[in-house]
């Protein structure tokens, strides 16, 4: 490729607003969580605190009372559920308003994206009060229906809560799903349609065998995207439940994902002595998963055998 | 699957003349076959129409629901039962919504934060972009590689080493400690989108303007910058939306003084609605007049979205 021959200042002069942000702002925050975990720095102990190695890790990864492995398993299951969801009313959708004998798809098309465009933060606080027990609409409606004792306690069982942003969280992100699956039906060419209902295709078998390998090459990276978003969801889930509800002072709340545990292992109001050096670890290990998790990502994204293939057919 | 490739199905068809396949369907009358389909096609719209009316309602109940409740009365909402229209229609809630709480500093706040957020995100990520993409310098694949692992980092993990870092640089409680936070978050994305989009465009005209004896700066600022506007138009927007919604940091970062007059939108409405003496009328209200200017932003900046990250090629 070529490029352009300057003098070393130039490059250095371009170069620089963006390095030196990175090196202050990303840089140094990871550098210095790494150190913070290998030390027992608390609140209590900020003043004295010291080296202890790995010792913040083992107790994270083997001490029979750590809450890693069962906030990251209820983390994975959200994301799973989450994830399996969007495709399923992303793919149905999307099906929907690219069938041509639907009259006003511009209208319908429209309606169904609107929850894209409403700011996240606003829709969890409205999604929180639709929940409410006593004067949330849900419940509202099913003692319509159910009669005056009826009520859901949304926010206040724990599977139902888990249910509870679950459902905001497909609310959110469908649209974004539809609109992926959309833009890859509409390059399908409609010499298929025709060619396999000639050779006798139902349309059972008509998505099967054409629509879902034509479209999985898009489907890829926007669901690992939305994989890795959903694991690092804060603001949606937080906002509804603050990580709750908490059934045990021991054990992390049914809806407390792996950010919402740091921050309230840090900020939360029951917190009298944060464990920064702890929570270093925490954070740490995360990242370990994370940076995993998004080089198989996009080694998956950009080497899957669907994607030669597509390319193959678009040739 | 492999034999039902689309490529494969094309060329069975170009094979195949129209009249060889009608051969299996003889089994039945054609015209009953005819009736049949229609009645199952007539069916299967049905179903259509009647998903995406669920749908819609999914989608839209939340949003009226905020709306209708913005304009009933207080009294209307704290009952049992169920009201889906005001019964008694008042615009109570948003003279309150704008006299008794500060609905027009959080939005000030937000659009401050955000405004500088991509000023300060656009400025430090293009001019990164171009030297990654047209000057040669021993470290640039590494620099790129750099972006993109700390790009798998998210802030948020590193609270505490943030609340360390803006107490040290004299930022805490400072709308500018957030707008640093934010836009190093979107920095990194804008660096490699607009990079891309970059190397799409042809080095000759400031191979050119260099030889005329224009500086590199008087190159970058009058040929690349005009031509890049769809990319810088996606880094802008990015950049403004990383951090009208965000929660943790902001709570972080700002305490609230005794009207809560100096926080961002999102804090100023999550305060509204934990404080019980609020009524929920005048959260909806609140959430109405925000939601309205984010949300022709968004329309507004949509169509640019889709030509600049098409053709900041992303998807390679």
């Amino acid at each position: 490729m070529p490029m352009l021959r300057v003098k070393r200042r130039t490059i250095v002069a371009f170069l620089l607003p963006m390095l030196a942000m990175m090196a202050v702002i990303n840089l140094w925050p990871i550098l210095y969580t790494l150190y913070l975990s290998t030390t027992n720095y608390s609140e209590f102990t900020s003043d004295n605190y010291r080296f202890i190695g790995l010792e913040n890790y083992r107790e994270l990864l083997f001490s029979l009372d750590s809450d890693l492995f069962p906030v990251l398993w209820q983390t994975l299951l959200y994301v799973l559920v989450c994830v399996g969801s969007f495709l399923i009313v992303g793919m149905l959708t999307a099906l929907v308003l690219n069938n041509p004998r639907v009259k006003g798809l511009p209208f319908w098309r429209v309606l169904l994206l609107l929850p894209w465009a409403a700011p996240s933060g606003i829709t969890a606080l409205i999604w929180k009060f639709l929940f409410q027990y006593d004067f949330g609409p849900f419940n509202q409606i099913g003692r319509l229906i159910f009669g005056p004792h009826f009520g859901i306690p949304w926010l206040l069982n724990p599977t139902l809560a888990f249910l509870s942003v679950v459902i905001v969280n497909v609310w959110l992100s469908y649209p974004f799903f539809t609109v992926v699956i959309l833009g890859a039906l509409q390059g399908i060419p409609g010499e298929l349609r025709e060619a396999a209902r000639i050779d006798g295709a139902g349309p059972w078998q008509y998505f099967r065998h054409v629509t879902l390998p034509l479209v999985t090459p898009a489907l890829v990276p926007a669901t690992i995207l939305s994989a890795i978003t959903t694991f690092q969801m804060f603001n949606t889930v937080f906002l509804i439940t603050q990580g709750g509800p908490v059934v045990s002072a021991l054990k992390p709340g049914a809806t407390e994902f792996v950010m919402i545990y740091m921050y309230n292992r840090i900020l939360g109001a029951t917190v009298a002595n944060p464990h920064y050096g702890f929570i270093a670890a925490f954070a740490i290990t995360l990242f370990v998963i994370l940076a995993a998790l998004t080089y198989l990502g996009s080694g998956l994204g950009t080497r899957s055998p669907q994607t030669s293939r597509f390319r193959e057919a678009q040739a | 699957m492999s034999q039902h490739l689309p490529s494969a199905a094309l060329e069975e068809k170009k094979r195949s003349t129209p009249f060889s396949t009608p051969a299996r369907e003889e089994a039945k009358p054609l015209l009953a076959r005819r009736a049949a389909a229609g009645l199952g096609a007539r069916l299967g719209l049905v179903g259509i129409y009647v998903f995406l009316v669920v749908m819609a309602i999914f989608a839209l109940f939340p949003l009226y629901y905020v709306v209708q409740a913005s304009f009933a009365g207080a009294q209307n909402l704290y009952t049992t039962d169920l009201h889906l229209f005001p019964a008694h229609f008042t615009f109570a809630n948003y003279v309150t919504a704008f006299t008794q709480e500060p609905l027009l500093n959080w939005i000030g706040n937000t659009l401050l934060v955000c405004g500088l957020t991509a000023l300060c995100g656009l400025v430090c990520s293009t001019s990164g972009a171009y030297a990654l993409a047209r000057f040669r310098f021993a470290g640039r694949e590494l620099t790129l590689r750099a972006l993109l692992t700390l790009q798998a980092f998210p802030g948020l993990l590193a609270l505490t080493a943030y609340y360390l870092l803006l107490n040290a640089l004299n930022l805490l409680n400072n709308l500018l400690g957030l707008v640093l936070i934010y836009s190093a978050g979107a920095v990194v994305f804008c660096c490699w989108n607009t990079k891309t989009y970059l190397d799409g465009l042809p080095i000759e005209l400031e191979q050119a303007a260099l030889l005329d004896g224009a500086t590199p700066f008087q190159a970058f600022w009058h040929i690349v910058l005009p031509l890049a506007t769809p990319a810088l138009a996606v880094a802008a927007l990015f950049t403004f939306m990383t951090g009208w919604n965000e929660f943790a940091l902001a709570n972080l970062v700002l305490n609230a003084n005794a009207n809560g007059s100096n926080l961002t939108f999102i804090l100023g409405l999550y305060s509204l609605q934990s404080d019980f003496r609020t009524p929920w009328g005048i959260f909806a209200a609140s959430s109405v007049i925000v939601s309205i200017p984010l949300m022709l932003i968004f329309f507004f900046a949509q169509r640019y979205f889709r030509s600049g990250l098409a053709q900041g090629g992303l998807a390679n």
